[in-house]
């Protein structure tokens, strides 16, 4: 029965392969039509480290599918000895590097939101049938408060769990 | 005499660092006559008072200014009809400056992608499906570290890395990378939007007539 064991085997690593493959095609091509990296470049006025950007993407994704699919290995708090003084350390990196994570992510996936909102055209067709001349800018700016806000609610209420009910 | 061609090619987007704008800021200028050439290359076409501000120029405005300083000579375009000239600061910005800006975005290209893609195997149930086809093929439950997920991984690394065509600040073929691509669409639009909206508005620099 060995034989079989080992077709089985090559049998999931090339449809685990494919899928792989065929996932990352789908999910960047996505945000790459998107084009979030050139807006954040352009606002910036640092378009000459653009290759730099998307390196950081390309890392981005491996180490997120690593930790993702990984998800039972990467216990961090689990490494950490019994010593005091390495858990108050790593408590405080730990905070630290979450703080930062949920800071960029949130940036990253808002303008991801508006932008795929501004790929539907919503905003100039809606801009045009309200005949809004000038007051487009306090729209935007109420969007993003009112997405601030439903995100507050969101995690304050624990909607997550079962819709909050 | 015989009638002389000036030919001139505009460039979409210039940045300039003085207040005067040039006609040799905003192009290449080229005639059989190197006098001609010189004495156009310091007609002055505008002001810019303001460092960040800019200014659209038709080229129509320069055709007038060349040939009344030079009459009788064919002025030839063969570059952009319109060119945005935006002032820069003299000196660099500050490094340091700069050095917050581009860890600012790569930290958000960073942790963003990662969150992308953690949100998307998160919405998916990732283990739960693996676990599911790995009992559907052996008939056994997986630990977590079959052969499956280190064959997800490497194929998705392979995928991304053949689709943005670089790793480790090397490109694998010489073609621009999909990012950089999408970089010149988003400029050249910003230009054709900063050309249509002052040409809505008059603020191009045009001729009178």
């Amino acid at each position: 029965m060995e034989w079989l064991e080992i077709l089985q085997k090559i049998f999931i690593a090339i449809i685990s392969a494919s899928a792989g493959f065929a996932v990352s095609g789908g999910v960047f091509t996505t945000l790459i039509v998107i084009g979030l990296m050139p807006r954040f470049a352009g606002k910036t006025h640092t378009a000459g480290h653009i290759f730099f950007y998307e390196e950081m993407v390309v890392i981005g994704a491996i180490f997120g599918t690593i930790f993702s699919v990984f998800y039972p290995f990467f216990q961090f708090y689990k490494w950490i000895g019994n010593s005091p003084v390495w858990e108050t350390v790593y408590i405080i990196l730990g905070q630290l590097f979450l703080c930062l994570y949920g800071f960029f992510a949130g940036i990253f996936v808002g303008c991801l939101a508006l932008a795929i909102a501004e790929t539907l055209n919503s905003i100039p067709i809606f801009a045009r049938r309200s005949k809004f001349r000038h007051g487009i800018g306090v729209v935007i700016l109420f969007m993003a408060l009112g997405k601030s806000v439903g995100s507050f609610i969101y995690f304050l209420k624990q909607l997550f769990v079962c819709g909050g009910m | 005499m015989e009638q002389k061609t000036l030919y001139i090619k505009l460039e979409k987007n210039v940045e300039i660092t003085s207040e005067d704008i040039f006609l040799k800021d905003l192009g290449s200028i080229y005639c059989e006559d190197d006098n001609i050439v010189n004495k156009c290359k310091c007609i002055k076409i505008g002001k810019l008072r303001d460092v960040n501000s800019r200014k659209i120029i038709s080229v129509m405005k320069i055709i007038e200014l060349i040939t009344s300083q030079q009459p009788g000579i064919q002025v030839e375009n063969i570059g952009e009809p319109d060119v945005v000239a935006e002032r820069i600061e003299r000196e660099k910005t500050k490094k340091w400056k700069e050095i917050v800006k581009i860890s600012f975005v790569a930290g958000i290209s960073f942790f963003g992608t990662a969150f992308t893609i953690m949100a998307f195997h998160n919405d998916i149930g990732i283990i739960k499906l693996f676990n599911g086809i790995h009992t559907m093929i052996t008939g056994v439950e997986s630990n977590g570290y079959s052969i499956m997920e280190i064959a997800y991984s490497i194929g998705l690394t392979a995928g991304i890395v053949i689709f943005f065509n670089h790793i480790g600040g090397k490109r694998i073929t010489k073609d621009p990378t999909p990012i950089e691509v999408e970089m010149r669409i988003y400029e050249d639009e910003v230009n054709q939007t900063l050309i249509d909206s002052a040409d809505r508005l008059h603020l191009e620099i045009d001729t009178d007539k």
